[in-house]
């Protein structure tokens, strides 16, 4: 994958913040930008018409934030508890909004699991936890050719 | 007038996508040429930005401002930060973050003309 070119200067290889760390936190940036304009607008303006799912979506855009950057600066355990209350939240606003629509008048970024932003909220949640577990495995130091990396160096 | 505008950036931001999909999918990273790209794109968000401060000082704006200038403004800021990145990752990853940035402008331009509308 990274193998075009070297990383230039010392960037630490494996923070969640490069490769596909920064797609990841572009993502979880721009929900966070827009779930939080999104949710901005509709405390200040329509708080009375539907104080849960806005209230939710506040809630979310803080999640997304949390996330963006915890993974743009590579704060391992903030992201992963970031990333596991969305993954909860989505399935438990997801489920409640279809047991109950009558508590949700107007739609929130998690409810009836992300559908109106073509259920990203669902999955990028499983695509955060996937990285965070596959960038922490190469976290560790990289595997040494032989087989048995912890013998010593065949000498001469 | 606007609506055309977002046509226009859409088609546009569609292409972009396009072709950083092609160079993620050969594990390439984005080349200056796809930032001229991105730059042409942004032209017309900002062509857009006129247009809608126009329409809005001749009292044809927006039916829902707040939620318009959401959109519009931040739909601004996502192809500078994509361009920014190219820079920094010098991996297919770039190419990724390019497509996701055209594919979201291309999805606001959708919901730009439904709030300018008022859907």
């Amino acid at each position: 994958m990274s193998t075009r070119t070297p990383a230039p200067g010392a960037v630490p290889a494996r923070s969640t913040a490069t490769g596909p760390g920064r797609v990841l936190v572009a993502v979880y940036g721009v929900f966070a930008l827009a779930a939080s304009a999104r949710a901005g607008v509709q405390l200040l303006r329509d708080w009375h018409e539907a104080p849960l799912a806005y209230g939710l979506s506040a809630v979310a855009a803080a999640v997304y934030w949390v996330a963006t950057v915890a993974l743009a600066r590579g704060a391992r355990a903030v992201a992963l508890t970031a990333v596991g209350v969305e993954l909860v939240g989505v399935l438990a606003v997801g489920t409640w909004s279809l047991v109950d629509p009558a508590a949700f008048p107007r739609a929130t970024v998690w409810s009836t699991f992300g559908s109106g932003y073509g259920y990203v909220p669902l999955v990028l949640p499983l695509l955060g936890l996937a990285w965070l577990w596959r960038s922490r495995r190469a976290a560790d130091p990289p595997p040494a050719a032989s087989v048995d990396s912890s013998a010593p160096p065949p000498a001469g | 007038m606007l609506i055309p505008v977002a046509v226009l950036a859409a088609l546009l931001a569609v292409a972009l996508a396009a072709w950083a999909a092609v160079f993620a999918i050969r594990d390439r990273a984005v080349v200056l040429r796809q930032l001229w790209g991105a730059a042409v794109v942004e032209g017309a968000l900002v062509l857009q930005v006129v247009a809608a401060l126009l329409l809005t000082i001749r009292g044809t704006g927006p039916s829902d401002a707040a939620t318009f200038w959401g959109y519009v403004i931040t739909a601004l800021l996502l192809l500078p930060i994509a361009a920014a990145w190219a820079f920094a990752e010098r991996t297919r990853w770039s190419s990724v973050v390019l497509l996701v940035a055209a594919v979201t402008i291309a999805v606001m331009q959708w919901r730009v003309v439904q709030v300018w509308t008022g859907e």
